[in-house]
């Protein structure tokens, strides 16, 4: 096995370090280009109200049962910073950058990350 | 062909058979994640023997396997298909026309990243189309694949070796290109 190793040529290794190299780095450009694809999507009632940008600094207010709820989105996190529900769950969950952040009493749902979330389909896994 | 051809496409493409199911019993990681021992077979035969043995191998191999696994005709073969042939032709291309550059690690990286391209493509027309899954999948899957196939490159330099070694009458077999 070294004997095969130090036998590889000049661009047998310049290929390997090449695509090595490539690889890596498309992993790494594609996990940036995925997250700033990331929105930050608003349901009222179960109806998406709003769609915003994750990168982009903004304050919402949303009337509900409850009264209005104030959402603040900043440096890619949001959070409810105001809510008159008597659980405050959704303000006790704080920054968030992935998931979901959930109140029942005003019927919202902000659902953070992936813009494609209601598009995915097709196949999950192939084998063979 | 003459019948002792015959023979030798018979045995090779049995060991790439065996490889193949072997690998497919083999839980992994990742589902699409393989090792692609089967083609340690067809580089042995590619050098050894020539291309259109290398290319009858990977035939009968895609072929029987994915009747015995049960995919034939579906998805998986046609990905299986499809990568193997793409690896197959471009193997034997850059040994006719780079034979002095690559050596047989070099010539089975290759053989992984046309797989691997002709999978992504084919996926992407067939199935997924959708390019950004195809774009965001496709570095991971040629890394996992670059890795695969310097390991599966070192096993046929090694097994080409020793098959020279060991029967010197093979020698006056071997195609010239």
């Amino acid at each position: 096995m070294k004997e095969t190793i130090k036998n590889t040529t000049l661009a047998d290794r310049l290929l390997f370090f090449l695509l090595i190299s490539l690889s890596v780095s498309g992993i790494f450009i594609s996990r940036d280009a995925l997250s700033q694809g990331s929105d930050v999507i608003v349901e009222v009632d179960g109806k998406p109200a709003y769609t915003l940008p994750l990168n982009a600094d903004k304050r919402l207010s949303i009337d509900g049962p409850y009264g209005p709820t104030l959402i603040e989105i900043e440096k890619g996190k949001v959070r409810v910073k105001e809510s008159h529900c008597r659980n405050q769950i959704c303000v006790r969950d704080g920054w968030t950058s992935r998931g979901a952040i959930v109140c029942l009493p005003n019927k919202l749902v902000i659902i953070v990350g992936g813009s494609n979330k209601y598009q995915k389909q097709g196949i999950d896994a192939i084998t063979g | 062909m003459q019948l002792q051809d015959k023979h030798r496409v018979a045995i090779l493409a049995a060991y790439a058979l065996a490889l193949h199911g072997f690998e497919s019993l083999l839980p992994t990681p990742i589902p699409w994640l393989k090792l692609g021992l089967a083609n340690i077979i067809t580089l042995v035969a590619l050098v050894l023997y020539g291309f259109r043995t290398a290319l009858m191998v990977t035939l009968i191999r895609v072929v029987l396997a994915s009747i015995f696994i049960g995919t034939f005709l579906g998805p998986a073969f046609i990905l299986s298909a499809g990568g193997g042939l793409a690896s197959v032709v471009a193997m034997g291309l850059s040994i006719k026309y780079f034979k002095n550059l690559f050596g047989t690690v070099g010539i089975s990286l290759i053989g992984a990243l046309f797989h691997n391209i002709a999978q992504l493509s084919l996926a992407y027309y067939f199935f997924i189309q959708r390019i950004e899954a195809v774009l965001i999948i496709s570095p991971l899957i040629v890394l996992i694949g670059s890795l695969t196939g310097i390991v599966n490159g070192i096993i046929s330099d090694i097994l080409i070796k020793n098959l020279l070694k060991k029967d010197t009458e093979k020698i006056q077999n071997v195609v010239h290109w």
